[in-house]
């Protein structure tokens, strides 16, 4: 599980979602709750949080240019890359600090994914979990 | 706030047992008293009630005294504005549901709070049955309804639901949440049942031989973190299988099995017959109808 420690920056919220963002090291996280800051209070502008994503959410690209739909997209070099038969394991030192992936092996090696390349880690906005 | 410091000896499975104990409970919270069995839990709520003395201390509820043996003050259980749930429904079996309610209202207080009570848990359609015609949920609603006929500050509930299905059990909870909200009750819970305490309470006493052990909100207790996750369910783990960089799950979880995937920051810590709280964003579930 990945857990980074931020601030809620903005909130944008209609009817019973809300668009949350939250700064991690300057770099923004967007994430989509099923809340308002009326039914959960945690939801407000500069309060300390911990965004949680699982590792088999991060996606993976090579280079820095997506032209996708992803919200919320880390760069930074492959820190490390550890392979089995089906699935990979990877650390990415990112603006927000270190991210784990775990993709399969097949993506590892159609991208040409080796330690220090530059790579960007994205996660879907409604795959984001906002919490104390 | 309610003031609890009472000692009492009592002869438990094992011997001589002093249940000692000294706590603050805030007003309108739904707090459980979690511990094995033997513990002291019933003894607590029934001194509290009046129905059991203590050897000696104090009980003040929001700052009316109830209980002091040093100044011989003892509230006779009546006066005490308590309601009183059991896991037997004890309810009059010669009278009907309404009757049953009846029986508990004071004479001069006004009878509208009746018929409120019979729509808030749904008795509309049995108000007029005999007790042994309905279901053991069924008759858990007349019970909890009855209790609260008197208006009470405090409900106290010993394991009310335990007898109940999965399914009665998850309906009856809303009932008590709703009734507990409404009345601006203060509420004390006996329940074995983790997700029961997970999904009910504010707050856990944990007592282990007579003593408090531990008191806090009840993810602290439980060591989770609360994510506000829409997707909670609490389940027993029966399988774990490790692949690669992942944990491949089994969790009983009610009467259903499912299959999770953990990440080995998850996983690693885990064993079979641990209870899990498993949490998800509520956009990944595909609903299909069935049927």
């Amino acid at each position: 599980m990945n857990k980074l420690q931020g601030s809620i920056n903005n909130i944008i919220t209609s009817e019973s979602l809300s668009l949350v963002y939250i700064l991690v090291n300057n770099t923004k996280i967007t994430a989509i709750v099923i809340d308002t800051p009326t039914t959960n209070p945690l939801l407000q502008i500069g309060k300390a949080v911990t965004v949680i994503f699982k590792e088999t959410e991060v996606i993976i690209g090579t280079g820095t240019n997506h032209t996708i739909s992803m919200q919320n997209k880390f760069v930074g070099p492959i820190l490390s890359i550890e392979s089995k038969d089906l699935l990979s394991k990877l650390i990415i030192e990112t603006t927000v600090g270190k991210i784990t992936s775990i993709i399969t092996t097949n993506a590892v090696k159609q991208l040409k994914l080796v330690v220090g390349l530059k790579v960007t880690a994205m996660v879907k906005t409604n795959e984001i979990l906002v919490t104390e | 706030m309610i003031a609890l410091n009472f000692q009492k000896k009592l002869i438990a499975a094992n011997g001589k047992m002093l249940l000692s104990v000294e706590t603050l409970i805030k007003e309108g919270s739904l707090v459980t008293l979690f511990g094995k069995s033997g513990a002291g839990k019933t003894t607590i709520l029934r001194i509290l009630a009046g129905l059991t003395q203590p050897d000696s201390g104090k009980i003040s509820v929001h700052n009316s005294i109830w209980l002091d043996t040093q100044n011989n003050i003892n509230l006779k259980p009546q006066k005490r504005k308590v309601g009183y749930v059991f896991q037997d429904y004890a309810l009059f079996p010669n009278m009907t549901v309404k009757e049953n309610l009846e029986f508990a209202l004071n004479k001069e207080d006004n009878s509208n709070i009746i018929n409120h009570l019979i729509e808030m848990v749904e008795l509309g359609e049995l108000q007029h049955r005999k007790p042994f015609t309905l279901s053991g949920g069924q008759q858990q609603r007349v019970a909890l309804a009855r209790a609260l006929v008197q208006k009470p500050k405090i409900l106290l509930l010993d394991e009310p639901l335990s007898a109940l299905d999965e399914e009665i059990r998850y309906k009856l909870q809303k009932y008590i949440l709703t009734v507990h909200k409404e009345f601006g009750l203060t509420t004390l819970l006996i329940s074995h049942d983790v997700s029961e305490v997970l999904r009910m309470s504010d707050l856990v006493i944990e007592l282990n031989e007579g003593k408090i052990i531990r008191q806090g909100p009840t993810n602290q207790i439980f060591n989770y973190q609360d994510l506000s996750a829409k997707f909670q369910l609490t389940g027993t783990l029966i399988q774990i299988i490790k692949q690669d960089f992942i944990y491949i799950l089994s969790v009983q979880i009610g009467k259903d099995i499912v299959k999770i995937v953990a990440d080995e920051s998850e996983g690693n810590n885990l064993a079979i017959g641990d209870k899990i709280l498993v949490s998800a964003k509520a956009f990944n579930p595909i609903i299909q109808k069935i049927g």
